[in-house]
């Protein structure tokens, strides 16, 4: 069904209730520990990962987990998510070192367990992640959530113009804006609940106990996790490096070659820049 | 009389130019390029057809180290190009260095003084290294048709145009639909009666962005006083350019997409079904270079345009024949059928330490470690040779990673002192192995189209570096002595 890579793997495995899907290609013997790939909100593999997902599997194991809703309305909290990775690695890499890399709210995920499971992930990368929802962030959500349902061709543009970086979207044709990105993944009722999962992200304990090798991936241009949030990542997280990309939030669609390379580069080589390090970006 | 130098660099186009003035601004002086040609400049001073451009965006298309703000259009004309290199040889002081009309005509290693031997029309030179800058694209390549020598009009190669040959309201042929052809094409279609295009295979067409080709004066400004915009619109193309990779090796949603857009563009550009089916391709999408759109389409709709959809077959006088059986009076053949890469010429000239050349050597097709060196001849780095094309990406890019290699090399050399430095075969090999695992399933190879980039003896990608540009770069712009046997002095 899916045109997500030649060779892959596919399953769906049941986490309390939720059915989580599951995907994994490339070889699975090899020099470097498979790495577990996280999405953001409103996203999949399919949707985020389309570009990464099968470029990595060239040269190393990819394994990804498709976030689902745990039954119930429930209030969604990250150990939730979590779960569902946790389950999906005990299951795809039931021993040895993983890498986890997260996107957005999957780098909130990807942290947490990384906290939690320090003694299986060795390699860690955060793209657009951040510590402590702020009052920026709140805002914003507040005029979204407003417009999702009052008016929902504005929310639609409002949309854009959050998830897209200025110089991005100042080059393109409405035309070409209408295909960059597909529509969100989910269910609305799961999309909620993970719009409310956002306003609550507090992992300030999580970060300081991260052991991994980290790289921290900012967006020059995002709005919707403004850099200073991977700057307080890459304060508070011992074993890590910095680099900035010039995108806004949706890097996966503005930059996904640039963002691919920056973690196949990291991935052969975690501590070639020592901790500490802000990594300059390619300049061609 | 044999002048003796460091580094003698064998061609003055793109690579030879860059590594000149790279080598200049290090203070380094014991060096020259010879350069066979009139003039600097390489593909850019050859190809003088009429419509010659850069299909690479032109900010991209230039030395990270000499930006020019004042390109006047994303696909920047040929003579501009031509001049963007002479000037930065001027500019940067190498012409002192440059020999032109200095043809290599041998060039051997001596093993007892662990020296180059390069001989040429012009004079001889005796250097420590040589670097081969002689380009994928210098050796025009003719097809041999029966008849040809007889043809009773005039003929030329678009590398070779014949500017002393009118065109208006004459028949004229054009063998080829690869990257100049398509380019000529609308031109020709302007000035002469008719013309005939002698189609193989149809190209794809990448779709044309609806942004303005050309920059304005106050965008040109704008560069010139703020270079950071110069940069970051150079970034942006070059992580566009690189998001098409995915599709060469086959992803199978990109590899759609691609194909998609492509086919979509030809529908809206050729609304005669007849046509339309003649110049949809029959193979993968990437198998051969994807072309800039410009208006070969609208040209080929034009009632001055036939489309011949087989190969120019034989010659009888005037008329020639194609392969499906049809045959044209034409007063002009242009042959836009490209140039030799997969054997390239200089490596006929080149003698290594066992006193065979570098085309024995490469009898099964181009190989390398690094893409720049290979057993036994020493000291020698081979730019744009085997695996360094690109289909996605810009060549220049590729160039300046092979230059900073070659730094690397002369800084090795210098600061430990070895006589010389020889690929090992066992690096060779890796690196050849590695790189065929890159390239398995990719389009070039199992895309169903005959292309420059595979060898026709091995059928393996010789001339195409089969990853990422960006990898290229990450492995091959630092020389790594682990590959190489390094020879202490006596």
């Amino acid at each position: 069904m899916t045109a997500l890579a030649r060779e892959l793997d596919q399953g769906v495995i049941d986490v309390g209730g939720a059915s989580v899907r599951w995907f994994a290609a490339g070889a699975t013997s090899g020099p470097l520990p498979p790495v577990v790939l996280i999405h953001g909100t409103g996203g999949s593999t399919e949707g985020h990962f389309s570009f990464v997902f099968p470029m990595l599997a060239r040269t190393q194991r990819v394994i990804s987990v498709d976030l689902a809703p745990p039954p119930g309305n429930a209030e969604l909290t990250v150990d939730d998510l979590e779960r569902q990775v946790a389950a999906v690695v005990d299951r795809e890499a039931p021993t040895g070192p993983v890498s986890v890399l997260g996107y957005s709210l999957g780098a909130v995920v990807a942290a947490s367990y990384a906290a939690h499971h320090a003694d299986r992930v060795q390699n860690l990368v955060l793209v657009a992640g951040w510590i402590t929802t702020d009052t920026q962030q709140l805002l914003r959500q507040d005029v979204q959530q407003q417009l999702r349902g009052g008016d929902p061709v504005a929310f639609k543009k409002l949309s854009l113009l959050l998830a897209f970086g200025v110089p991005f979207l100042a080059k393109r044709s409405f035309d070409e804006l209408a295909t960059v990105a597909p529509p969100p993944s989910g269910t609305p009722e799961f999309l909620a609940r993970l719009a409310s999962l956002n306003r609550r992200i507090d992992i300030a304990d999580e970060v300081a106990a991260i052991r991994a090798v980290t790289l921290v991936i900012g967006c020059t241009h995002d709005l919707m996790v403004p850099r200073h949030h991977s700057l307080a990542l890459f304060g508070a997280i011992e074993d890590a490096r910095y680099l900035e990309l010039s995108s806004g939030h949706a890097l996966v669609f503005e930059r996904p070659a640039e963002l691919h390379l920056a973690v196949r580069t990291f991935l052969s080589q975690p501590s070639r820049h020592p901790a500490g390090t802000v990594i300059p970006a390619e300049q061609p | 009389m044999t002048e003796q130098v460091e580094v003698v660099v064998i061609g003055a186009g793109f690579a030879g130019i860059g590594l000149g003035i790279r080598l200049k601004r290090r203070g380094f002086d014991s060096f020259v390029v010879l350069e066979r040609a009139h003039d600097v400049g390489g593909t850019w001073r050859d190809n003088t057809y009429p419509g010659v451009a850069c299909d690479v965006p032109a900010h991209l298309y230039s030395y990270s180290f000499r930006l020019n703000p004042n390109w006047s259009a994303v696909q920047a004309p040929g003579a501009e190009i031509w001049q963007y290199l002479r000037d930065g040889v001027r500019e940067e002081g190498v012409t002192e260095h440059v020999r032109l009309n200095t043809e290599v005509t041998a060039a051997r290693w001596d093993e007892s003084s662990a020296r180059w031997q390069v001989e040429t029309s012009n004079g001889s030179w005796s250097a420590k290294f040589v670097v081969t800058a002689c380009g994928h694209l210098s050796d025009t390549r003719l097809p041999d048709i029966e008849g040809l020598d007889a043809f009773a009009g005039e003929l030329f190669h678009t590398a070779r145009w014949n500017h002393g040959v009118p065109l208006e309201g004459k028949r004229v042929g054009l063998v080829g639909t690869g990257a100049s052809a398509v380019q000529v094409l609308p031109e020709l279609q302007r000035v002469a009666a008719e013309v005939v295009v002698f189609q193989r295979s149809a190209p794809y067409f990448f779709v044309p962005s609806g942004r303005r080709p050309e920059f304005s004066a106050a965008q040109k400004r704008l560069f010139a006083r703020y270079p950071a915009a110069m940069r970051e619109l150079r970034s942006e193309v070059f992580w566009y350019s690189e998001g098409n990779f995915p599709a060469r090796v086959r992803v199978p949603a990109l590899l759609e997409r691609a194909r998609n857009a492509s086919l979509r563009y030809l529908e809206s550009a050729v609304t005669d079904p007849e046509l339309r089916a003649k110049l949809t391709p029959d193979y993968e999408i990437g198998c051969k270079r994807i072309l800039g759109p410009g208006r070969y389409y609208a040209s080929m709709v034009q009632d001055n345009v036939t489309l011949e959809a087989s190969a120019l077959s034989r010659i009888e006088g005037s008329t020639a024949h194609s392969a499906g059986g049809a045959a044209f009076d034409l007063d002009v053949l242009v042959f836009a059928t490209g140039f030799d890469a997969t054997e390239p010429r200089f490596a006929t000239l080149i003698r290594g330490r066992d006193g065979s050349t570098l085309a024995e050597s490469w009898s099964d097709g181009m190989k390398s470690t690094a893409s720049i060196s290979t057993p036994g001849f020493p000291n020698l780095f081979i730019t744009n040779g085997a695996n360094t094309s690109l289909g996605h990406n810009s060549s220049v890019y590729i160039i300046e990673s092979q230059i900073d290699y070659i730094l690397s090399a002369l800084d090795y050399v210098d600061a430990t002192g070895v006589a010389f430095v020889e690929a090992t075969p066992e690096g060779e090999h890796a690196y050849v192995d590695d790189l065929a695992r890159r390239s398995e399933g990719s389009v070039w190879l199992s895309g169903g189209c005959h292309n420059w980039y595979v060898d026709p003896r091995t059928q393996t990608l010789t001339v195409t570096w089969p990853d990422f540009a960006y990898q290229f770069r990450e492995e091959n712009s630092r020389f790594d002595p682990a590959s190489y046997h390094l020879a202490t002095r006596e």
